[in-house]
């Protein structure tokens, strides 16, 4: 026999940890709810169906590796062939990153507690980013893994591996901050979508322009710039820079040197800083 | 002890001063906080809670300060909002746990807290679905038990009230007053009601354009002018001039007259006022005094 009692109200006097464990706890709730997790299961659908189709190429890879010993798309230009599911994703997950707790007013929950308004944004940043890096990074570990179970001719490609992981992060880094910062400033969920996709098509198409009018008019040097334009392309020629890969582009060269990787540092600080102005009025109402 | 206080606390927008030179002090229980809209209630609040710097002067909560101690004061204080704070996808049970992880509970302990408040605040099955299908009621629910579910001393309640039908406001005002006394948790209530804060408060402040009108226990409030209503039949202006005339104070509110009770003497001459006059006595109530008409006199005497 049971019996239910009312043991009243008992207080808490257990630990109180402090904002590393707050921030932590934040990134790993708002990773959870980029793949929809605890969220009902039509917030599942678009993320998992795009991390599939991000396998596809993978697996594709694996058996011409098996069957035909050929290589399929290279490590380092997984990212720029894949860029239109990768910013899809961007557009689709960022704002559930960050337009709820705007839209809703659920912030102020946070700011009342002991979370300061510089974790609340790196938790985010920290979630999406972990998001995009694990969407480019699991289909390039699933190859490079093929590899090495297939055992194909000659050494195995580790280096430009490595290189492609790397890349990939820094390519999380400026996609989740600029993607956060668009979102953030369209709090309401479908213009938050489309204002990524939009800046992304705007930044892909304009490349294609600018480049033909250069190339046209006899410029390569200049037409190579037009690459920059667009983010993975952008991090697609540091990578060229940093580990001599050979450039991704549809046609033509990257521009020499590090004129690219400032771009990619100053683009990350525009980012960050479009995101403090943001959280810095939104934290004031 | 006191639980918060302030010293000559400011607070200045480009356009309004939404506090101005507020010295007050709070002690355990149950605090009402009283205005109008805008009456600089909510931003009393946020500065409170160390989020909101001030103008001018000095505040200190559990007797901390608030400029300087913003973090320590947010990790002890539980804060329920005004607005509708809630994001609809989640489920309570998932919203509360995690609001308790970002105040530092484990994992664990976070989900322990979160069904005992939750139990506490009347939520049942409806826990683990989705906030966006609840009530009203529901949310202003969810909203406390964010507020209570690290155990906090103090809790800050923005019109808690706001949008309940009276059932849901008898019921609300029932849980803060467990609140401030089962539960042994500190409680500032602001509401622009003050007929709901006397049932639960032990003292009450009232403030007007960010400046302190009024600050003391409720027992006073109640105490401080007892009245009489009188109603006869017929001849209410010659009883109130009768009574005047025997030194009572005497206000007339449509048919009715109010007498200030001065002592039991009172009730005799009204007893005797009437019968002298031959007049149809037909009430004689003991006046329902209600904090409001303080407010309202006092308002009227600024």
């Amino acid at each position: 026999m049971s019996e239910i009692y009312d043991i009243g109200y008992r207080h808490y006097d257990g630990p109180r940890l402090g904002p590393g464990y707050s921030t932590r706890a934040l990134t790993l709730h708002s990773l959870r709810g980029v793949f929809g997790l605890g969220r009902p299961a039509r917030s599942k659908i678009i993320p998992f169906a795009l991390f599939v189709i991000m396998l596809l190429p993978a697996v594709v890879n694996i058996a011409m590796m098996a069957l035909a010993q050929q290589r399929g798309i290279a490590y380092s230009g997984f990212a720029v062939v894949m860029q239109a599911v990768v910013a899809i994703f961007l557009a689709s997950q960022a704002p559930a990153v960050v337009a709820p707790d705007l839209r809703y007013r659920v912030l102020p929950l946070y700011l009342s507690r002991p979370v300061s308004i510089v974790e609340y944004v790196s938790a985010k940043v920290a979630a999406m980013t972990v998001a995009l890096f694990l969407l480019v990074a699991v289909p390039l570990t699933l190859v490079y893994v093929g590899e090495l179970v297939v055992d194909m001719p000659g050494p195995p490609a580790t280096g430009e591996y490595a290189g492609a992981l790397l890349m990939a992060l820094v390519l999380a880094v400026l996609l989740s901050v600029f993607g956060l910062a668009l979102a953030s400033f369209t709090p309401r969920r479908g213009l938050g979508v489309a204002s990524v996709i939009v800046v992304y098509l705007l930044s892909s198409a304009s490349v294609p322009m600018v480049y033909g009018i250069f190339a046209e008019s006899g410029n390569e040097s200049a037409a190579s710039w037009a690459w920059l334009l667009n983010p993975f392309w952008l991090v697609d020629s540091v990578q060229s820079w940093l580990f001599n890969t050979p450039p991704h582009s549809i046609e033509g060269t990257y521009p020499n040197g590090p004129a690219s990787a400032v771009i990619l540092v100053v683009l990350i600080g525009i980012g960050l800083a479009a995101l403090a102005l943001r959280y810095r009025k939104a934290a004031a109402r | 002890m006191h639980i918060l206080a302030t010293e000559g606390l400011t607070k200045r927008f480009p356009t309004v001063t939404a506090v101005d030179q507020l010295s007050v002090t709070v002690g355990p229980g149950v605090t009402g906080l009283v205005g109008a809209n805008g009456a600089g209630k909510s931003t009393l609040i946020k500065i409170l809670l160390g989020l909101l710097p001030p103008t001018g002067g000095a505040a200190r909560v559990l007797d901390l300060d608030v400029t300087s101690q913003g973090a320590e004061i947010r990790r002890l204080v539980g804060y329920m909002p005004e607005h509708e704070c809630l994001p609809p996808d989640v489920s309570a049970t998932e919203l509360v746990v995690h609001l308790a992880q970002m105040s530092g509970l484990p994992r664990t302990a976070a989900r322990e807290r979160a069904a005992d408040v939750l139990r506490h605040v009347g939520l049942a099955e409806e826990r683990y679905r989705p906030i966006g299908g609840y009530s009203t009621g529901m949310k202003q629910r969810v909203k406390l038990a964010q507020a209570l579910v690290h155990d906090p001393r103090l809790i800050f309640l923005d019109e808690p009230t706001n949008g309940l039908d009276p059932r849901g406001r008898d019921e609300m005002l029932m849980l803060i007053k467990r609140i401030g006394t089962e539960f042994g948790i500190s409680v500032l209530v602001t509401s622009h009601l003050l007929g709901e804060l006397e049932r639960i408060c032990d003292h009450v402040i009232v403030i007007d354009a960010g400046r302190l009108l009024r600050s003391s226990a409720i027992g006073e409030f109640t105490q401080a002018t007892q009245t009489v209503t009188v109603e006869v039949d017929e001849g209410t202006e010659p009883l109130a001039a009768r009574l005047a005339e025997r030194g009572q104070t005497v206000s007339q509110q449509g048919r009715m007259l109010v007498v200030k009770v001065l002592g039991p003497e009172t009730y005799d001459m009204i007893r005797d006022a009437t019968a002298d006059l031959d007049l149809c006595l037909i009430r004689l109530e003991q006046g329902r005094h209600r904090i409001e008409d303080v407010f309202r006199e006092e308002v009227a005497g600024v």
